[in-house]
């Protein structure tokens, strides 16, 4: 089986599960328990904190774990876009459009900044939507679909030229691991996911600048420095910062290399049969393509038969029609309908990649003979 | 005083000689229901006890109960000897704490000493005289005490009728084959015609890889929530995906739908005929969609020659959806997962096609060859 579904989720670290193990098995104690053994799982996760953090922030940020990307995303939202407007991009993953849809309710205006046609935000239109008023912004980093990367650094900082007081958030759970990242001053809020990289769904965290007031959206036992409370899930901590550690190491050699492999599938893949969609310059981990006037969705079980597992827009959103973020990028429908999401992982070899590429194209051919 | 579930069957009466057939079924379809629950089914004159059950899943058995086409009412209550020391011990359990009450008798033994009023009179008397807070109202009471006076010495004593699902025993009615699909209609059309004594085995046509694989598990899970009531063990499925794609390359498009439901009908006859069924069932409703005219209905017809049952013909929507929540298919049947992919959808399906059109379009077709090759398809669900 050849996987190019990894940004819907990555298959397990195993190195990472194998250094986690004992937090299940012999260290189970609650951090929050002042005996010795409590008292070594609190150390642990200080330093897995850091390690997690550390080759994306400085000193000046911190982070809480959450149960997920959506939940982080869901506490950068609503802990921050109480009044005003709020503005965000077309190319939300459904974590923070979604609840963006639910500001209304609360009072608070949302705003969508139109897409270019690769996946990423116009940032002119973006900043056009700013104003004084204007109390949160939320730029995805990576577009989960298109992997076009927003350059949040530069954004972010001309946002807070118009208005300082805003929040500024970005969802970094296609980046995280995979595109080299630095926060900067600017950035308030930053979410990462943990089964993006080879580490457990059910965990991932927002990371915080220390600036930033954040509100908990779970209250409890004031866990987290209050902000989420909840026993830590510490064995899903340790194989996040492990797996994190490993993928971190290596970051522009797989970058490089699956850039490489990236550029050879898109090559491999016949024309005028495929359109491209992600951009040249975009996420090295992510192709996305569409096999004109096919259904994505029936491809992707033929594939699944002949053992290449692939993935159709965003994984989350799959019972809707068509991609509301392709859809925003300006496609017509028959584009739409044909959209593959051919994703990679530090483990993706060459050879799976010519071998997904034949099955791919045999599998669209074999389609369109059989429908046309 | 034993615990009892008393159940009254609904019109096997009416079925003079063939009485003792409609009954065996009947107990047959009890006991299948009942399977897996300890029990005990007694056969009394007009009635059927429960007794001797695991009590903890009381709820469980009457709910079971409910969904037994034939029954025609049920009861929870007690069991005593027919004497009024231990009528009255049992109507102080069931009779309410407080409020107004009525006792209301019924002697199947018309040789009790005394006629029902008397009972009513003397049961009623002593419940007053021991519960200071019932009062008596015969026209509106809050709660009621049923006495049933059997033979061999037996009354039954409870508080509550429900109704049950009523119909005939399933089984009764000879087999007939449902066209079922992930949608609202065909699990009520089943639920109908197994409601009337019939057998319902169940064909599902699936078109992989174009519909996925939760669409066929909705069907069987709905076949499964039908089967409480049909009594049916199996689902089998067949792939019209080839059929489908023919339709689609070589026939106009307007008609898509049209040829494909008379290949649907004609492999369903095949199954129908290997299975021993005497006729199809659909869950089309006059004018639903494009394929539900009547000259739809007629294009499909012309291709078999089984009958074709369309219980819910004359229904509207909100009917149908009103019996489906009924039944409990609804929240399963409106999951999103659709049985049809939009690819083989037209724009504009024709509403009222031609006959003469259609058998030129389907010309263009190895109908025998797609039929057969859909037949090697079958595959067997069991639940």
């Amino acid at each position: 089986m050849i996987y190019l579904d990894n940004a819907a989720t990555a298959p397990l670290n195993e190195k990472a599960f194998l250094r986690a193990k004992d937090f299940i098995t012999e260290y189970f104690y609650n951090p929050s328990a002042r005996y010795r053994g409590g008292d070594e799982i609190a150390r642990k996760l200080k330093s897995a904190r850091k390690a997690v953090l550390s080759n994306i922030a400085n000193d000046g940020f911190d982070l809480i774990f959450t149960s997920g990307g959506t939940e982080a995303d869901n506490q950068a939202v609503f802990s921050s876009a109480r009044r005003g407007n709020a503005v965000a991009t077309a190319g939300e993953h459904s974590a923070v459009y979604e609840c963006f849809t639910q500001l209304k309710s609360r009072g608070v205006e949302p705003r969508f900044a139109p897409l270019n046609r690769d996946g990423s935000v116009n940032e002119s239109e973006l900043l056009r939507l700013i104003d004084e008023k204007t109390t949160f912004v939320s730029v995805v980093h990576v577009n989960n679909e298109t992997g076009a990367v927003n350059d949040i650094c530069a954004i972010a900082k001309k946002i807070k030229s118009i208005n300082p007081r805003i929040v500024f958030h970005s969802d970094g759970v296609q980046a995280y691991g995979k595109i080299p990242v630095r926060l900067t001053q600017d950035i308030d809020l930053y979410s990462i996911s943990a089964h993006k990289i080879g580490a457990l769904k059910g965990t991932g965290a927002l990371v915080k600048n220390k600036t930033c007031n954040l509100q908990p959206l779970i209250f409890g036992g004031g866990q987290e420095g209050n902000l989420r409370s909840g026993t830590e899930n510490t064995f899903g901590i340790l194989c996040f910062c492990y797996a994190a550690e490993d993928i971190l190491q290596n970051l522009r050699e797989n970058g490089a290399r699956l850039t490489q492999y990236r550029e050879m599938l898109w090559e491999l893949l016949e024309k005028p049969l495929f359109e491209r969609i992600s951009p040249d310059d975009g996420s090295p981990y992510i192709l996305s393509v569409s096999a004109i006037g096919l259904k994505g969705e029936v491809l992707q079980r033929i594939l699944w038969d002949n053992g290449v597992v692939v993935g159709t827009g965003s994984a989350c959103s799959s019972k809707k029609p068509h991609s509301r973020v392709i859809e925003a990028c300006g496609y017509g429908a028959k584009t739409l309908d044909g959209v593959l999401r051919l994703s990679f992982s530090p483990f993706t070899t060459q050879e799976e990649i010519k071998r997904s590429a034949f099955e791919i194209n045999r599998a669209a051919k074999e389609l369109k003979e059989r429908l046309f | 005083m034993e615990k009892v579930v008393i159940i009254r069957y609904a019109e096997i009466h009416l079925k003079g000689k063939n009485r003792g057939y409609f009954e065996r079924v009947f107990t047959v379809n009890l006991e299948r229901s009942l399977k897996g629950i300890r029990h005990e089914l007694h056969r009394i004159s007009g009635r059927y006890l429960i007794a001797n059950f695991d009590e903890e899943r009381i709820d469980e058995i009457l709910s079971r109960v409910s969904r037994v086409f034939g029954v025609h009412s049920y009861s929870l209550g007690l069991s005593v000897p027919n004497t009024l020391d231990d009528i009255f011990a049992a109507a102080k359990s069931v009779a309410p704490q407080s409020g107004t009450f009525k006792v209301d008798t019924h002697r199947g033994d018309k040789k009790y000493s005394l006629t029902s009023m008397q009972i009513n009179a003397e049961i009623g008397g002593r419940l007053l005289d021991e519960n200071k807070a019932l009062s008596v109202d015969v026209h509106a009471p809050q709660g009621y005490v049923y006495i049933d006076i059997r033979e061999n010495g037996m009354a039954l004593v409870f508080g509550q009728f429900f109704e049950g699902a009523g119909g005939m025993p399933v089984g009764t009615s000879g087999k007939g084959l449902l066209l079922i699909s992930g949608g609202i209609d065909s699990p009520v059309a089943g639920y109908m015609m197994s409601k009337r004594g019939m057998n319902v085995e169940y064909l599902h046509f699936h078109s992989y890889p174009y519909t996925n694989e939760q669409a066929k598990d909705k069907v069987i899970e709905l076949a499964r929530l039908l089967s409480r009531y049909a009594l049916t063990e199996k689902l089998l499925t067949v792939s019209v995906t080839h059929i489908q794609e023919e339709i689609h390359a070589k026939c106009a498009a307007e008609l898509n739908v049209t040829l494909l439901r008379r290949f649907m009908f004609r492999i369903a006859e095949r199954v129908a005929k290997r299975k021993e069924a005497k006729c199809l069932i659909t869950g089309e409703s006059l004018g639903q969609v494009a394929s539900q005219t009547i000259e739809g209905m007629t294009s499909s017809n012309a291709v078999v020659s089984l009958p074709v049952l369309r219980p819910l013909v004359g229904f509207d929507k909100n009917e149908i959806i009103e019996r489906a929540k009924k039944i409990g298919t609804y929240e399963t049947s409106v999951l999103p997962f659709e049985d049809c992919c939009t690819v083989f959808l037209p724009d504009f399906p024709a509403i009222k096609p031609k006959l003469s059109f259609i058998e030129e379009e389907e010309s263009k077709l190895d109908i025998e060859r797609l039929v057969v090759e859909a037949l090697n398809s079958i595959e067997e669900y069991r639940f």
